[in-house]
């Protein structure tokens, strides 16, 4: 039949088709410009590191696969299902389709297809999981020696935060506990931790700061539950299981600040346990590690603030946090299941505190930011971990006094924890509330604070 | 084939007779009403119930959900608490998957498989009960937590030392342990109870390659429950040890290793993905049949992919701990196992395409619920993959990516597989059907409120949302599409509870119209079930079926001509049995497993709170297990829907000598 009715209806179906595919191409478009929109910090399509261009050079193939058996599978059960419809009101049981009992050639055919196929998808998969271990530096093990090049760091999850141990003394992470004459080995991973920890090492907590365009490798364990370390830039995760300690190894192509967070589950604050990595280039990132290689500053008679609040921190803080400036003693049995405080010797040097949700400093050189800003912007972090290299330069830098002093006083109000003691085991776990410092008094522990650099 | 061909003939006797067991209480003989539902041990009540209070589970569950969504609908949130965010979403978890999506998998297997093989009732019908009681009243003890001492905190995974007394001081833990516990011991006894209907009580004819496709998923189903759920068991006894006597199994300070639970834990959590799923499974395959009017395409290749899922599925458990620090040689023998596992799965669904194909398709809401299973249950099995990929898994792992893919197939798989079975099945189980109307509302709501809750979930974990995230900052970018699904979540619970508006719209509707009989064969048919009245009646079949090929009432139905086209030569109206047995002597109620039971969590109150409270839980055990061991498994002198109480005498015949079967219960 050739009718004006019959084209109007071609048309109609043609006009709706080219709507479909337009609907369809703005879905996809939508989808793409979501998946690489620049404001996804933790996005994992965007590998900046040697290890994660791995994982992704693996699986670019593959979500077209997918991709293309999604369609066939999806839309042809959907086609079928439409095409061989019949409506109920038409049903007639002597309308039988042909009955097909089945075709044991095809089935064979499409059992045995998709095992070709994932053989095929195997052989890539097995290839990348060796070449990504063997990234990791089994000299990274705490220990030193020929052939062992390269930072390593340790890295130590704990309710809810990150601490990082550098060893720049070169004699490994941990004393020489068994008195072997060789620091570090096996047997000289004690547990509790902190008993086989080297008191040397220099320590930071939250942001790992690390030089640009070299392997980092890294030593994971934890000191309570398990935590999982992911930057997802820079590698995919690994847990940190306590007790046990895995390699793992991240690098940064660029200097910049990568986003993480822990990925395993791990108790109240579980989300509010995040971290970064900051990539400095090399100079910068040896001369951030001279100056966090250096005592604390103790504070002048010209800072009678400073010097009132240090006297505040030995009389409160002291208890769980270290700051070496060779006279304030180090805490002995502190009453927290991980027995550990973040260090807060170069306080001053970072950019977040209390596991990466407040900003350190609320303000640049001649901006007015908001003091109770969240953070500030991911550019900032970098200028600031640089400066870091150039503490002077620090002072131009607004240090986030109120979030600071609403977090001594009371820091279970701001972030999820558990500092009572547990019924069981008597142990606490996060930073209990610190009630009866006046507001004089938090301030200067403040001022204090903005001395560490 | 069959491993037993005909029901085993045990030497038929008359029971001794005890009416009242402990000389104080007499049977219960009841047949309607509240104490009927209590004591009985018809397998069909009992799947009913089961069902009932799966949905009463999904009620809590569901708001479990929906709180966390409204909880993660815009950064920084401060609707629920880190601890209460974590209690939620733990017994969303354990809630969903221990009583809900098992329980309807039971519910249908109590309800069908015996219908299906042509049985009077399971092979125990008692422990059958007492498995519903102690699946139920456990569950109901897990959900008290929710009031005493917080529910659960660890999330349903429960990683050591994380779900250790030093990090999780309240009770909620030791709830979700033993609650578990006494759920696990219903599971088994089911799971036995099960597999020995299924071998020793088909009818004469039905070798295991003419059983329907749902009795052997049914089958697979419950061989893996019974390995599995001891596996959970080891270690749920091991972490009640550390929790309430100071045991060191978990404790990493006396030298013990955290990846001890991972491996127990998914050992059992594994093969617990599949047991939840191979039950929609089998709905499926029987739905797509009946409505393209055409059989199941590769009969043989269905029932040994499920079979091969079913033992591959032991074999790939460590994918959950790619990034536990396993080390690389475990890494890659479980990548590659779990990269096959997806090749007997990609049968099934190449199957149902090819079943669909060419068919007289009737698009009602069993059958889009069944197509809906096979589109979204294909979303899940294509990301399944992209995880088997271990590096992959580095990132995807604990992202909302891994939360996307197993609600496409918990939710898009078994759910969708499970309302295509209410649907199907309602009128053999109530005498009426479900409205279409309501039914296509129901189903186009689920499937896009589904997919608008679940799908952008894939896009949050590829840009690095990770899982079990109490809240998120506006930085990190994930608000958008937290909000979409959070919207997805409402549409997708108002489309779910439609399905129980449906059943008291219909039955409304069906009760205005004076109940009109539905007949015994409302669609068509392939199966034996299809042969008996609607609702089912208590004794099932009036005389024992006798099957002579697979889909065998379709057959008996449809025979070739002369020519060798297939004719229908009856009606399934003029097939069915009118449901007027002679002789039929049925297993009768008991009050013992109810009360047996009901032991179980007093026991386990007295485990968490004082041990003292022990003492009453165990003495009503061993009163019931007294009672229990006393009462002969039926009652010569009650009426089952046995409308010739005459003729009652010892019988010869097969039926009696299943009845006297139930004496070994």
């Amino acid at each position: 039949m050739t009718g004006p009715t019959s084209s109007r209806a071609r048309s109609t179906i043609r006009a709706g088709r080219r709507t479909l595919t337009r609907l369809a191409a703005l879905a996809a478009l939508a989808l793409t410009a979501a998946a690489c929109a620049d404001d996804k910090p933790l996005n994992t399509f965007e590998p900046r590191s040697p290890q994660a261009r791995r994982i992704d050079d693996l699986m670019s193939p593959i979500w077209w696969v997918m991709g293309v058996i999604f369609v066939l599978v999806v839309f042809g059960t959907m086609i079928i299902s439409w095409r061989n419809r019949v409506k109920e009101s038409d049903y007639d049981p002597e309308d039988l389709p042909e009955q097909v009992h089945g075709n044991t050639p095809l089935e064979l055919a499409w059992t045995i297809a998709p095992a070709v196929l994932l053989a095929i998808i195997a052989i890539p998969t097995v290839d990348a999981i060796w070449d990504l271990e063997e990234r990791n530096d089994e000299c990274g093990v705490g220990e030193v020696g020929p052939g062992c090049d390269g930072l390593d760091v340790m890295v130590i999850g704990q309710q809810w935060w990150w601490e990082y141990r550098y060893d720049v003394d070169g004699d490994g992470f941990f004393l020489d506990v068994d008195g072997d004459g060789e620091a570090g080995d096996a047997d000289d991973r004690e547990w509790p931790l902190e008993l086989s920890l080297d008191p040397d090492d220099v320590v930071t907590a939250t942001e790992l700061v690390i030089p640009a365009g070299q392997q980092v490798d890294l030593i994971l364990t934890s000191r309570d539950v398990i935590h999982s370390f992911w930057i997802p830039r820079l590698n995919g995760k690994r847990d940190t299981v306590p007790g046990r300690w895995h390699t793992w190894s991240i690098q940064a192509d660029d200097a910049g600040k990568y986003t993480g967070w822990c990925t395993e589950f791990c108790g109240l604050s579980h989300a509010r346990m995040r971290m970064s990595a900051i990539a400095l280039e090399p100079a910068q990132f040896d001369a951030w590690l001279a100056n966090q290689s250096e005592l604390a500053d103790i504070p002048g008679d010209d800072d009678p603030d400073a010097v009132a609040g240090r006297e505040l921190f030995l009389n409160n803080c002291q208890r769980c946090h270290v700051i070496d400036d060779g006279e304030i003693p180090a805490p002995e049995d502190i009453a927290l299941v991980s027995r550990a405080a973040p260090d807060l010797t170069h306080f001053a040097t970072r950019s977040t505190f209390a596991g990466g949700i407040y900003s350190v400093y609320a303000g640049g050189p001649g901006d007015a930011t908001d003091a109770n800003d969240d953070a500030l912007p991911a550019d900032d972090y970098l200028n600031l971990a640089e400066l870091a290299s150039n503490p002077d330069s620090l002072d131009d830098y607004r240090l986030n006094a109120a979030e600071l002093k609403r977090w001594i006083a009371n820091a279970p109000a701001q972030k999820d924890m558990a500092p009572d003691p547990n019924p069981e085991t008597g142990l606490g776990r996060g930073m209990p509330a610190f009630t009866d410092l006046s507001d004089e008094q938090l301030d200067q522990i403040v001022a204090y604070l903005a001395t560490l650099d | 084939m069959a491993i037993v061909e005909e029901p085993l003939a045990l030497p038929s006797g008359q029971p001794d007779k005890a009416e009242k067991p402990l000389g104080a209480l007499s049977r219960p003989s009841e047949l309607t009403g509240l104490k009927d539902w209590l004591t009985t041990v018809d397998h069909k009540k009992i799947g009913i119930m089961y069902g009932a209070a799966a949905m009463f589970f999904l009620v809590i569950g569901g708001v479990a959900a929906l709180l966390i969504r409204l909880q993660l609908a815009t950064p920084d949130n401060t609707l629920l608490s880190g601890d209460a965010y974590n209690r939620v979403y733990t017994m969303h978890g354990t809630v969903m998957v221990f009583l809900v999506v098992m329980p309807i998998g039971a519910a249908f297997a109590n309800f069908l498989m015996p219908l299906q093989v042509g049985a009077r009732d399971v092979a125990f019908p008692r422990i059958n009960a007492f498995s519903f009681w102690i699946f139920f009243l456990g569950g109901l003890m897990l959900n008290t937590s929710w009031f005493i001492g917080g529910g659960a905190d660890g999330g349903w995974f429960n990683y050591a030392p994380n779900n250790g007394i030093a990090f999780s001081p309240s009770t909620g833990i030791d709830f979700w342990n033993i609650g578990l516990l006494i759920v696990g011991i219903g599971s088994l006894t089911g799971s036995i109870n099960l597999i020995t209907t299924v071998l020793n009580m088909r009818a004469p004819g039905m070798t295991l390659m003419k059983m329907p496709v749902f009795t052997w998923m049914t089958l697979v189903t419950q061989f893996l429950l019974l390995f599995a759920i001891p596996v959970l068991t080891v270690a749920q006894v091991l972490l009640a040890a550390d929790r309430l006597f100071d045991a060191n199994f978990f404790n990493v300070d006396m030298g013990a290793d955290p990846l001890l639970w991972q491996h127990l834990f998914w050992i059992f959590g594994h093969p617990e993905v599949y047991l939840m799923i191979l039950p929609a499974f089998g709905i499926v395959s029987e739905v797509i049949p009946t409505f393209a009017r055409k059989p199941i395409f590769g009969y043989p290749f269905m029932v040994f992919s499920g079979i091969a899922i079913g033992f591959m599925g032991w074999g790939v458990w460590a994918h959950h701990m790619f990034v536990s620090g396993i080390g690389p040689l475990s890494v890659t023998a479980f990548s590659v196992a779990t990269m096959f596992i997806a090749v007997p799965t990609g049968v099934k669904i190449l199957n149902w395409m090819a079943t669909l194909w060419g068919g007289r398709l009737i698009l009602n809401t069993a059958m889009l619920f069944s197509i809906g299973l096979v589109t979204q249950f294909t979303i899940g099995g294509l990301s399944g993959v992209s995880h088997a990929l271990a590096p992959s898994d580095t990132q995807q792992t604990d992202t909302y990516y891994i939360v996307a893919h197993f609600h496409y197939v918990l939710f898009g798989g078994a759910l969708f597989g499970f309302m295509a079975g209410f649907y199907f099945w309602w009128p053999k189980a109530f005498g009426y059907k479900l409205s279409e109307a309501w039914g296509k509302w129901n189903f186009w709501l689920m499937v896009i409120g589904f997919n608008l809750t679940f799908g952008p979930m894939h896009i949050l974990g590829l840009q690095g949302m990770p899982r079990r995230m109490q809240t998120y900052s506006e930085a990190q970018g994930f608000g958008f599409w937290n909000l979409v699904a959070t919207w997805g979540a409402f549409i997708l619970a108002v489309g779910t509870v439609l399905v129980l508006v449906n059943a008291l719209v219909s039955y409304l509707a069906w009760k205005r119209e004076g109940k009109p009989d539905v007949g015994a064969d409302p669609w068509d048919g392939r199966t034996i079930e299809w042969s008996i009245k609607s609702p089912a009646p208590g004794h099932n079949f009036d005389v024992d079926p006798v099957v002579s090929s697979l889909d065998d009432f379709w057959h008996r139905k449809y025979q070739p001509d002369e020519s060798g086209k297939l004719r229908r030569v009856h009606t399934g109206e003029e097939l069915a049995q009118p449901g007027d047995p002679t002789g039929v002597h049925l297993p009768a109620p008991s009050y013992w497993p109810i009360v047996l039971a009901a032991s179980m969590p007093i026991i386990g109150y007295g485990l968490i709170f004082s041990l003292w409270l022990m003492i009453p839980g165990i003495l009503l055990m061993t009163l019931a297990l007294w009672g229990w061991a006393l009462e002969p498994a039926d009652d010569l002198d009650a009426d089952h829907g046995d409308h010739h109480d005459d003729d009652h005498g010892p019988d010869t015949d097969s039926s009696g000598a299943e009845a006297e079967l139930e004496t070994v219960s």
